[in-house]
């Protein structure tokens, strides 16, 4: 939460004073065929709200001069955001639109992006309720100039046209001059790419991004005749045929729209919003419908008095989807249903159409509640069956139809009539309410409507063609009108019907040819694979892609205790950052044996760039005996693997030089000679067979042991801290090479390196010298001395003997005390650690304290450090005068 | 004309096109048989006379676009050499389909081939789509292994079977599309595969057993 402060404070120091950035969120914009990094930010001036796209040199920004302004987007009523949900994994994908640009931003679910995305849509909201007329974005002048937005004016040739008054056209809005529309096919920038940018996936809402990007490649337009007509009937039902309006044409219409006001003015059919008529009037219309066609009907809607019935012809049935219908009450209270609208939408082909028969407030003056009444409409009609819900702006294609009340004003209804029977409609035209709202832009803004040729539509003496006679004497006017909104339409006739006499209004028609986006299913298949194609191939080429300078890594001799290393060099060939780590295999429970390190296992690799992973192999304590036994082997095969992309094996082995380290006490009892003079066949099957070769006597203990402790008999029972501070590395390779080779000069290394080396001979063995199964025996008995002293009985001969006489020893070092300052505590400790050393699994239970442990430990082998041995039996090797 | 329209909310008429479902498909066999380059035919439309070893596992996805659904592939190419056999596991586990390849010119491949069939059967998901392709088929000439006795294998396992020559590219789209169609495309398994990607490979185990499991008896 306070980075997005952070954040926020940082765009905010970019934008001018009066400017708020109110939510801003990190996304990914799907640019052509990568995803580039964009911060976007909600900017608010004076209840106007834009969205700001940057650009930022580092991710995340830390300063205000890392951003730059990529594009920014009034919240204005051409602005869309939809979220697609449809998908159930990865991220959210939400879709910014605005005329003709179309963004996909790609955002981590969570509940920032739920954050952000419901700011947007309440600045849409705010919108809407916005009144007057519509926001100017003077504000944002001032960007246009200052990003890479080209001039619009020459990628908008709309010609207007003939039959197009259109009030709304003129200078350029500031929303048109901040649009750009990209190609979606720009070249894959492979620069952005190795600097972090990351093709897009193949993800459905990608894909759909893409095929909307396209549809003029798989699309064809067909174009539909669209009847509109509307008439505010007064409350009477049908006493003539209707054909004269909706057959009027030489040609069938495609589509029927029909809208009534009025269709019953009784109280029921205001309260109980049921009437009689409105199956009298669908009649009617339907058998006034052209007769060189068949009509379906595909939905009707009525609220109280305001009905609308759409028809199309039976050969389009099959392409007509989704549709829906809502109602719209902003009459009484603002609420009830004798104004309003009533709205229908479909899809045909791949065109979205929405129909909207409204009948806003009535009276000369009230044009004001008559634009209140429309923008009411405009935010509250939502076909909500849709997610998320659609409005009537979200549509390609938009008529809207009614009695919309607006009258002539500022002339006498005496000039008005003395006008239209000189047929000087023009002059009056310039009196229209509607014509002056929407010059003022306070109502239809983006709407359109036809030159109007025909004689005001109300009011007349029912039954006649003869204005209203009545005490009001109300002037003429154009209440009934027909407007749209969207491209490919056009207004073929704009008309009224004066020869219909049921009402005091007379009905009103419009034909419209519209041109229908229909997918060539075969081009669609088509554009569909190779979109799909192209993100295949965009996906396998910037998969991560690395060389390794060898993948046989070989060590050759490798001795006990002495570390080796090799390096891998892995060079990222690819075009994208590469995270490579090594992987464990299936059953194993780390990526590499034990006598492995692998320096680093994991990291991350920029195009070009290398990395070097240092190999080092290591056989120490714990790895030896498996090595000697033949149980593990120096052989292993890594699995480097690249995050995204693929696996590479590196082979490594070694030849391991056996050592007595490692070795059994089993198996070096009953070799009389150097471990490195006996063939490596043996040795294993020295380990795995214990049985004495060639009638050779095995030694009480090993020799090697033997050796050690004889040395520091003689030379060492004065030193101080023996056991306690470490010896030499150096040291104790001589000591390993010495015992291994055999010689016939002097043990080298000072007395620490050797008794480091006795330590080491009795770590490295597969099992301490009390075995894993007495372990818990042992602990349990440490405080008794007899219970101790049954177990040692009980050991195996070799391994009786070794801690006998490591035992001995150690009370002879202890008889020195004065000498060399080592107590029995401490030894015991020292001891304790190695004769019970710890079975592989205890210490990862980690159930009991490891103090507790070591305590008994010492307390078992302190025992054999103070009590007087000489009841044991002995044999005679066991002296430590004897004889090697 | 108009060419803006209402966002990408528009769909086209049958939206089941823009419904991908995903696969992981891996590659089995002999070392040499040319497994490598039966992927590189099939994804880049190219053949190379010598192609490298692979040592690890290559990966490459391909989309096939069926009449109703986007079958996209996750292609684990394997490492045929004995030495990295113990490795398989790591990526037939959690496939949805294999190909195991034998090179008709070498008997051996395909006794090799069998118990590479044999393996899945045993340890890979229960529902596994097989696919045996005999490869090399330009090299008829020296051909070793008799294409009925492949079919008549093949249909004693259940396994889809072609002859295929990555160089001539004979059968080799093919043999995916067959794949392609004969999985199953509910929404249970384009999800299991779609998660696979780029992911450690060895925590799809889990899935394994489980479906192991439920069809056991």
């Amino acid at each position: 939460m306070s980075s997005n402060q952070d954040l926020i404070g940082i765009i905010q120091a970019k934008l001018s004073s009066g400017e708020t950035a109110s939510s801003c969120h990190e996304a990914s914009l799907m640019q052509g065929w990568v995803r580039a990094s964009r911060i976007l930010a909600l900017v608010e001036h004076e209840n106007e709200w834009a969205l700001f796209i940057f650009i930022s040199s580092r991710m995340p920004p830390e300063v205000f001069t890392d951003l730059a302004i990529e594009r920014v987007i009034p919240v204005d009523s051409d602005f869309k955001c939809e979220i697609d949900a449809g998908e159930q994994s990865g991220d959210v994908y939400v879709n910014i639109s605005s005329r003709k640009l179309k963004l996909l931003f790609e955002m981590i679910p969570g509940i920032k992006t739920n954050n952000f995305v419901s700011e947007i849509m309440r600045s849409m909201e705010a919108l809407m309720k916005l009144r007057g007329p519509p926001p100017e974005f003077q504000w944002l002048h001032k960007y246009s100039g200052s990003t890479s937005n080209r001039n619009s004016a020459d990628c908008d040739p709309a010609p207007v046209d003939a039959a197009d008054v259109d009030v709304t056209k003129g200078a350029k809005t500031v929303a048109e001059k901040m649009l750009d529309i990209d190609s979606p096919d720009i070249v894959v920038p492979r620069q952005s790419i190795a600097q972090g940018a990351t093709p897009i996936a193949a993800r459905e809402s990608v894909i759909r991004y893409q095929m909307s990007m396209k549809e003029d490649d798989y699309t064809f337009t067909e174009t539909l005749r669209v009847f509109i007509g509307t008439w505010n009937v007064n409350g009477l039902p049908p006493n003539a045929s209707l054909s004269p309006w909706l057959a009027s044409d030489m040609e069938p219409p495609d589509l029927y729209a029909v809208g009534f006001q009025e269709l019953d003015l009784s109280k029921e059919a205001f309260l109980f919003n049921d009437t009689p008529r409105e199956e009298e009037w669908r009649k009617a219309v339907i058998a006034g419908l052209h007769p060189a066609a068949k009509y379906r009907q595909v939905a009707l809607v009525r609220l109280v008095g305001m009905m609308l019935i759409l028809l199309v012809q039976e050969k389009h049935e099959k392409h007509v989807r989704n549709v829906a219908w809502e109602t719209v009450g902003t009459g009484i209270m603002g609420k009830m249903g004798n104004k309003g609208g009533v709205g229908i939408r479909v899809e045909i082909h791949n065109t979205s159409i929405c129909f909207v028969n409204s009948h806003l407030a009535a009276h000369v003056e009230e044009f004001e509640r008559r634009n209140q009444d429309y923008h009411d409409i405009c935010s509250r009609l939502s076909f909500s069956k849709f997610v998320p819900t659609k409005c009537i702006k979200d549509h390609d294609q938009v008529y809207w139809l009614g009695d919309l009340n607006y009258r002539i004003t500022e002339m006498e209804p005496r000039i008005v009539r003395d006008l239209i029977s000189h047929n000087s409609l023009s002059a009056l035209l310039e009196c229209d309410q509607l014509n002056r709202q929407r010059q003022h832009k306070n109502v239809f803004d983006g709407y359109r409507e036809g030159p109007i040729t025909f004689k005001p539509t109300y009011k007349y003496d029912p039954g006649t063609d003869d204005w209203d006679s009545s005490e009001k004497n109300r002037a003429p006017a154009w209440c009934d009108r027909i407007l749209w909104r969207g491209d490919g339409m056009e207004q073929k006739e704009y008309r009224s019907h004066p020869i219909l006499r049921t009402s005091d209004h007379k009905p009103v028609s419009a034909l419209f040819e519209s041109q229908i986006r229909v997918i060539d299913v075969v081009k669609y298949r088509k554009v569909h694979e190779e979109v799909m194609k192209k993100l295949d191939k965009l996906e396998n080429e910037f998969l991560p892609q690395v060389t390794v300078d060898n993948t046989e890594i070989i060590f050759d001799i490798v001795r006990f205790l002495e570390p080796q290393s090799q390096e891998l060099i892995i060079a990222n060939t690819g075009q994208v950052p590469v995270d490579f780590e090594f992987i464990k295999k299936l059953d194993d429970s780390k990526y590499c044996k034990e006598w492995l390190n692998i320096d680093p296992a994991a990291s991350s690799i920029k195009p070009g760039e290398k990395c070097d992973v240092k190999l080092e192999l290591f056989v120490d304590k714990k790895s030896a005996s498996k090595l000697n036994s033949g149980e593990d082997k120096l052989y292993d095969i890594l699995v480097l693997h690249l995050d995204g992309g693929k696996d590479i094996f590196i082979t490594v082995t070694g030849n391991y030089e056996r050592s007595c380290f490692g070795s059994s006490l089993e198996a070096l009892v009953h070799i009389s000679v150097p471990v490195r003079e006996i063939p490596i066949g043996k040795l294993v099957e020295l380990e795995n067979v214990r049985e004495a070769p060639g009638g050779m006597e095995p030694y009480p203990i090993p020799k090697e042991i033997w050796f050690l402790v004889d040395h520091l008999y003689r030379h060492g029972l004065k030193k101080q801290n023996l056991f306690l501070l470490t010896g030499l590395h150096s040291e104790l390779i001589a000591i390993r090479n010495w015992l291994d080779n055999g010689s016939s000069e002097p043990l080298p290394g000072s007395l620490y390196s050797i008794a480091e080396a006795l330590l080491l001979l009795l770590e490295s063995t597969a099992e301490p010298i009390v075995p894993f199964n007495l372990h818990s025996v042992c602990l349990g008995a440490a405080t008794n001395y007899l219970q101790c002293k049954q177990i040692i009985m009980q050991l195996p001969e070799f391994r009786r003997n070794v801690f006998l006489y490591l035992c001995f020893f150690l009370q002879e070092l202890l008889s020195h005390a004065n000498e060399n300052g080592l107590d029995a505590k401490t030894l015991a400790t020292v001891f304790g650690a190695i004769f019970l050393r710890d079975p592989p699994r205890v210490s990862a239970r980690g159930r009991v304290n490891p103090a507790v442990m070591d305590r008994k430990k010492a307390s078992f082998v302190y025992h054999f450090l103070v009590n007087d041995l000489s009841d044991y039996v002995m044999s005679k090797s066991l002296h430590l005068s004897g004889t090697s | 004309m108009a060419s803006s329209r209402g966002g990408a909310a528009q769909r086209p008429n049958n939206q089941s096109q823009g419904k991908i479902c995903q696969f992981k498909l891996v590659l089995l066999g002999e070392s040499a048989v040319g497994k490598s380059s039966l992927v590189l035919r099939f994804v880049k439309g190219q053949f190379h006379e010598y192609q490298e070893s692979t040592i690890g596992a290559a990966f490459l996805t391909q989309t096939v676009c069926l009449e109703d659904t986007t079958v996209k592939f996750e292609i684990w190419d394997t490492a045929g050499q004995e030495r990295y056999h113990s490795l398989a596991p790591m990526y037939y586990r959690g496939a949805q389909a294999a190909i195991i390849v034998y090179d008709i010119t070498n008997m051996d491949s395909f006794g090799r081939a069998k118990v590479w069939v044999k393996e899945l059967q045993r340890q890979a998901s229960p529902n596994i789509v097989i696919a045996l392709a005999g490869n090399k088929a330009d090299l008829a000439n020296s051909r070793a292994v008799e294409c009925d006795e492949a079919q008549a294998y093949a249909d004693e396992n259940g396994l889809l079977f072609m002859e295929t020559s990555a160089k001539t590219a004979k059968n080799v789209n093919e043999i995916f599309l067959a794949i392609a169609k004969k999985l199953p495309k509910n929404e249970q398994v384009s999800g299991a595969g779609s998660t696979n990607q780029g992911r450690r490979l060895v925590e799809s185990e889990g899935n394994t057993k489980a479906a192991g499991n439920c069809c056991s008896k």
